[in-house]
Formats: structure tokens, sequence, C-alpha cells
């Protein structure tokens, strides 16, 4: 085990596993979001105007993304 | 020489700050670069702004003028449509406002070339922006709150009134002691998602201009500018949902007391409450263009 910590550097791998899974909600979240706000417009035209409202929840989701990207530098 | 080009960004690395420096002491204290640039863009703000407003006219002008005035209308449209009582809605129009535009030029001003890690002075940057310091950003989002607290306070006529609001009935009630408890929990957390989101919005798009100034090497303006455009835009867009949420939190708490006290006042008029609680749909129009 010995030889292997010195070949991989594990705090590396596990700040790429904390970014790589953590942006995977928020993405998921953004894209939902957008698939829906892009369903109600083609239902409804009228719907467009909520485009402002769509982005407010965006931001709120991208939240927790950018919180799991910031964790990184807190793991030494 | 790409192998080499290759090692030598590895061995160094882009010089990356998350948290802010001292540049130098004041009676005691250590001025931080992002408070020093705090104060010289908030200098800039008062004097763009104070002279803005004696320009401003009956006749729209164009220029900086139209984007100060646009930025006025849109801010103070949105709160005063996201009251039931417009005229409750105009009390609180001065402070969004101001809000807005701090939040606004402070994140853009943020963007020039000599902000950031181009100029150190010692081992930190001279400037950094006031709003990628968490610091600054936790200021912001507590005064907000305690504006919305006095406010919704105020609004429901005495503390007790506004805390009872929490307990769905009564607190007697064991469930809606638990669920009220944890609905004023919920309240607090609002302080922190606050001050984190612009924090680490504006921090990691520091950070991203950064190191793509560094991949860039020699080339380092054409790298580097796609991400200060985007960032030009996730200033706007953050600046507009800092307020936004300010705004929305003020409104549940005001509306929802006002729709009590008109059910105790007089039944017949609830029908005229059943608005949704969410901030009004046609200011967010002007958004799109």
């Amino acid at each position: 085990m010995a030889i292997f910590a010195d070949a991989i550097n594990l705090t590396i791998v596990g700040k790429g596993l904390m970014v790589g899974l953590g942006f995977i909600g928020p993405s998921i979240g953004i894209g939902l979001i957008g698939g829906s706000y892009l369903k109600s417009v083609g239902r409804n035209p009228e719907a467009a105007k909520f485009f402002g409202q769509a982005l407010v929840f965006v931001a709120i989701v991208e939240l927790f993304g950018l919180l799991a990207f910031a964790s990184t530098f807190i793991v030494k | 020489m790409i192998m080499s080009l290759i090692k030598t960004m590895a061995e160094d690395g882009p010089s990356i700050h998350v948290a802010p420096g001292g540049v130098f002491h004041l009676g005691g204290f250590v001025i931080t670069n992002s408070i020093l640039y705090g104060w010289i863009v908030s200098t800039i703000i008062i004097v763009l702004l104070s002279f803005v407003a004696r320009k401003v006219t009956v006749k729209p002008k164009r220029g900086f003028t139209q984007f100060v005035e646009v930025g006025v209308d849109f801010i103070s449209n949105l709160v005063v449509n996201a009251f039931e009582d417009k005229k409750v809605g105009r009390k609180y129009v001065p402070y969004f406002v101001t809000l807005f535009f701090f939040i606004l030029l402070n994140t853009w001003f943020g963007l020039l070339p000599v902000v950031g890690e181009g100029f150190h002075s010692g081992e930190s940057p001279l400037f950094r922006p006031f709003t990628g310091d968490l610091n600054s950003t936790f200021a912001m989002a507590i005064v907000t709150m305690v504006v919305v607290y006095v406010a919704s306070v105020k609004e429901s006529g005495g503390i007790r009134k506004y805390i009872r609001h929490f307990f769905v009935g009564s607190p007697k009630n064991p469930l809606y002691l638990v669920i009220g408890l944890l609905e004023m929990f919920t309240d607090l957390t609002r302080v922190v998602s606050l001050a984190l989101r612009l924090f680490l919005n504006v921090a990691i798009g520091e950070m991203v201009i950064a190191v793509f100034s560094y991949l860039g090497q020699f080339a380092a303006p054409l790298t580097a500018l796609p991400f200060t455009l985007i960032e030009l835009g996730v200033g706007a867009l953050q600046s507009y949902i800092f307020v936004i949420l300010g705004i929305m939190y003020l409104a549940i708490a005001v509306n929802h007391s006002q729709a009590h006290d008109a059910e105790h006042a007089d039944p017949e008029d609830l029908t005229e409450d059943d608005q949704p609680e969410t901030i009004g749909a046609s200011s967010t129009q002007s958004v799109r263009g």
C-alpha cells in the first residue's frame, strides 16, 4: 500500500473525485430546469416571460456545484 | 519544446488566492486588498452616480445615463410588483436599487486588468474585487437579512405576531412546534447561502481567468478574453439574483402577514388575496432583451 501511496498522489485523486461527483447533481438539475422551460415555452409561447425566474433557479442549483469546487481548497 | 513547456507549467503553476491578503496596516488594523479596492470602487460609484443623478431629465438621454435609468427602473418595478400593497413596496425601493448597483459595479470593476493576480504587492495581489471576498459578501447578506427581518416584524405588527407565523397554528401542538423550529433554522441558512453564492461565483471567475491567462502564456489576452466576457454576464446575473432573493424573502413575509390581517379583519376579502408568493411576472419580461 505504501508503494501505491508513493506512486499516486491520493490527494489529487480525491480532489478530482470531489469535483467530478459534485458537479453531476447541479448539471442534471440545470438540464431539467432548462428542459422544462423549453417544454413549457413550446406548449405555450406566453411562458417565455418566465426566463428570469428560470435563471434564478439555475443560480440556486448552481450553488451546490460551486460548493463542491470550493471544498477542494479545504482538502490538504 | 512542448514537453519543456508542460514541465515549466507543472513546476510553478498559476498563482491563485482564495482568501484576501493584507496590503498595509492602518491604526492596528490590517487593510486587505479587497477592502482597499472596495473603498476605491465605492468612491467611484458615489461620484459617478451622483453625477448621473443630476443629468437625469424627462427626455431620455443616451449613454451611461440611460443604462442607470434602465437599471433603476427595472429594479424598482421588481420591488413594487412583488408586494400586494404598492405603497409598502415603494418604501423598500432605495435599499434594493443601491444594493443592485453596488454589487453590479463592484463585480464589473473587478474585471479590470489591474485587479487580480497581475499586480502584486508583496505576496498577495494589490487589488481584489470586493465581492470576491467572503467577509464582504457575508456583511452584505447579514445587512440584507437584518433589513428583511426588521421590515417583516414591523409589517406584521410586533415580534410575537411575526414568530407566530412560523408555527402554523399554535406552538402548543408538538408537530407544529417542530415544524416551526425547523422553519426558523432554515431562515438562518439564507444568510449563508446568499453570501456563499455571490462569493463563489466571483472568486471562481477570478480563478478561471487566472488559470487561462496562465495557460495562454504569451497569448494571455486572447485566451482570457472569452472568460472575462462570460464573467460580465455572471456579474449581472448574480447581482440580479442577490437582489431578487432579498425581495422574495421580504415579500413572502410581508404578504403573508397582510393576508393574515385581512383574514381577521374581513373574511369576504380573501378572494383578492390569492396572489402566488412569487415575484411579479410582468417585470421579468425586460430580462430577455
